[in-house]
């Protein structure tokens, strides 16, 4: 018997960020860079998947399996997918015997099989994976399925990948967003590919700006219902909705990363005024944490919760700028720096980096600050506006809104401004939110 | 006593009968001449009730929330860029909303605060609340209730003027006023 072990001979590999510096030729503070994040990718051979018995579902099963499984590989940014043509050169895959030194000889590091049957109209599949070098069998998954979830059970095995990395699944999360494709502004959600676009609230009123609860089973969202911006919970599995906070204008939630805490943006305490409030779920008791004439909004949680970034104007109105404060409002700092526009600041929830927009004359473009090096990178080019940044558990993908196209949809691009793509196309899409 | 009584009744109750029947005998008038008497013409007229003279008020009363407000009867006001301040040519527009909320005394009503589309989302979202804040508290200095006044933000999620221009821009960050209740 076989058992599951550790990835021994992959070092876990850590990402140190790698930074460049070219030096942008406007702003002296401005530094526009090259990130190259971590280690070259790790090789990995999927071979096609070998049926079990002759049933054309579990053949058609197999291909959308496998293709989905590419895909999500392909996006990973860590692994690299060996190309085809490579397994023309070696034997063919054989499941019970595996011949490691062919997969070593083109350059494999990592070896995926998939095994797939039909099993009385439900798909059964078998995922192992297989370090290479070491001859070793590292994991096996077993997953039953119908036809509808063959792409889960892709997701699925692409986040054992991940997870044997050292990494957060990514996968099977959801990005919750709004959208106006049947009438007025409502919350969805979807796969992080844009797939499996699911509407979660249901009424005529205006509902807004969703966030993830870390164990993604629950979104905070504001809604206009009640004639004022309320902020409530919605348990997606449950159906129940919770109001927290109706006083005032309450909107911009977001999290705690233990989920206990859920900060958000009020008029609560002084009409008309937003400050920065943090509910305690727990004993239901809000507390403010900034006290200021200004606006302060947009509060996203350091990974370790014990900081919270904000936006405020206290430099002047129609000057947002980027803040820092320990989570009980103290030693509060600013962050943002080398333009009079920035907001929308998501700290992700892997390093020391916030995304952020920022705002150059009619212009939104999202940035990175890397507040180790205090350098900023910037990740959008394109003249319109790019708003809303979102990062992926994993801390390597993001999700926006941008009316690049015309109209406003969410788009993903990679920690480095690279792989760009359409998420949504049926109305207008905004205000993406990742559960992570 | 009695029967006294009643005889004495009943003597007079004859009495009275006697003289009546000797009056009975009377001489006819000569009937009155024939003459063809002309129709007089009558006007035939409904009576005409009187309706009572409704003031304003009770005008405005009549009327639905949807009518009064489809009338457009407060003016909306429109900001510089990134501002929430109210401009001079705001004034006169919040003293004619100030005096026909002196003139509805029961009118209540929600400011609503809009931004362009050139601004993030959630400092949009709290910019519009501070323009509908510095609406409101016009309207307060003039000596409105405070009861009678609500506020909400929209940031740049409902724009009036769907354009990309300056002019559009102009017209979309505003301050525009609705009649909840009368």
């Amino acid at each position: 018997m076989r058992h599951p072990k550790r990835l021994t001979p992959l070092p876990i590999l850590l990402f140190a960020v790698v930074l460049a510096a070219v030096p942008a030729a406007r702003a002296q503070q401005e530094v526009v860079l090259k990130i190259s994040e971590g280690m070259p990718m790790i090789p990995l051979a999927l071979p096609e998947f070998v049926v079990r018995g002759s049933s054309g579902t579990a053949q058609a099963a197999a291909r959308e399996i496998r293709q989905a499984l590419s895909d999500d590989i392909k996006y990973t940014r860590i692994f690299q997918l060996l190309p085809k043509e490579y397994y023309g050169y070696i034997r063919p895959l054989d499941p019970d015997k595996i011949m490691f030194k062919d997969w070593d000889s083109i350059q494999a590091r990592l070896l995926v099989t998939g095994e797939v049957r039909d099993e009385g109209g439900r798909v059964v599949f078998d995922g192992k994976i297989y370090d290479v070098k070491s001859e070793r069998f590292i994991i096996g998954k077993r997953y039953q399925a119908e036809k509808n979830g063959l792409r889960l059970v892709a997701h699925k095995m692409a986040d054992e990948l991940l997870k044997l990395h050292g990494e957060k699944p990514i996968f099977t999360t959801k990005i919750a967003f709004v959208s106006n494709r049947d009438g007025n502004d409502e919350i969805y959600m979807m796969d992080y590919d844009g797939a499996n676009p699911t509407r979660v609230t249901f009424n005529k009123i205006k509902d807004y700006m969703p966030a993830w609860s870390p164990d993604q089973r629950t979104i905070a969202f504001t809604s206009y219902r009640a004639g004022k911006a309320g902020l409530y919970l919605r348990n997606i599995y449950e159906g129940t909705e919770t109001a927290v906070a109706t006083k005032g204008t309450n909107y911009s939630a977001a999290f705690s990363p233990d989920g206990r805490k859920l900060a958000f943006c009020s008029t609560q305490a002084e009409e008309g005024n937003a400050d920065i409030f943090v509910l305690d779920l727990e004993t239901k008791k809000t507390k403010r944490l900034t006290y200021n004439a200004a606006i302060e909004t947009a509060p996203s949680w350091s990974p370790t919760g014990r900081e919270i970034a904000f936006t405020t104007d206290r430099l002047g109105q129609g000057n947002p700028q980027i803040y820092i404060m320990d989570a009980e409002g103290s030693n509060v700092r600013k962050a943002s720096f080398g333009g009079n526009y920035h907001d929308s600041p998501a700290w992700a929830p892997t390093s020391e980096r916030i995304a952020f927009v920022s705002r150059v004359d009619s212009t939104f473009d999202i940035y990175v600050l890397n507040l180790r090096t205090n350098q900023i990178s910037k990740l959008t080019e394109n003249n319109v506006r790019n708003e809303s940044p979102s990062w992926s558990p994993d801390g390597r993908h993001l999700v926006f809104s941008s009316n690049l196209s015309g109209s406003v949809q969410v788009y993903s691009v990679d920690y480095d401004g690279a792989n760009l793509r359409r998420l949504t196309d049926r109305g207008e899409n905004k205000l993406p939110n990742w559960a992570n | 006593m009695k029967k006294l009584i009643v005889c004495l009744l009943a003597v007079m109750l004859i009495l009275s009968f006697a003289t009546a029947c000797k009056k009975k005998p009377k001489e006819v008038p000569p009937p009155p001449p024939q003459t063809q008497e002309q129709p007089k013409v009558e006007k035939v007229e409904a009576p005409v009730v009187q309706e009572p003279q409704l003031t304003e008020e009770e005008l405005f009363l009549q009327k639905s929330l949807d009518q009064i407000n489809r009338e457009k009867p407060l003016g909306t006001i429109y900001f510089d860029y990134d501002r929430a301040i109210v401009r001079d040519d705001a004034r006169a527009v919040l003293d004619g909303n100030a005096a026909w909320l002196k003139k509805f005394k029961t009118a209540k009503i929600m400011v609503e605060g809009h931004c362009d589309e050139r601004g993030t989302e959630e400092y949009n979202l709290a910019l519009g609340e501070k323009r509908a804040k510095a609406a409101q508290d016009y309207l307060l200095s003039t000596g409105v209730a405070a009861d009678r006044l609500k506020i909400i933000s929209y940031g740049k999620s409902q724009p009036i003027n769907p354009g990309h221009d300056e002019s559009a821009w102009q017209m979309n960050r505003r301050a525009q006023f609705l009649v909840i209740e009368k």
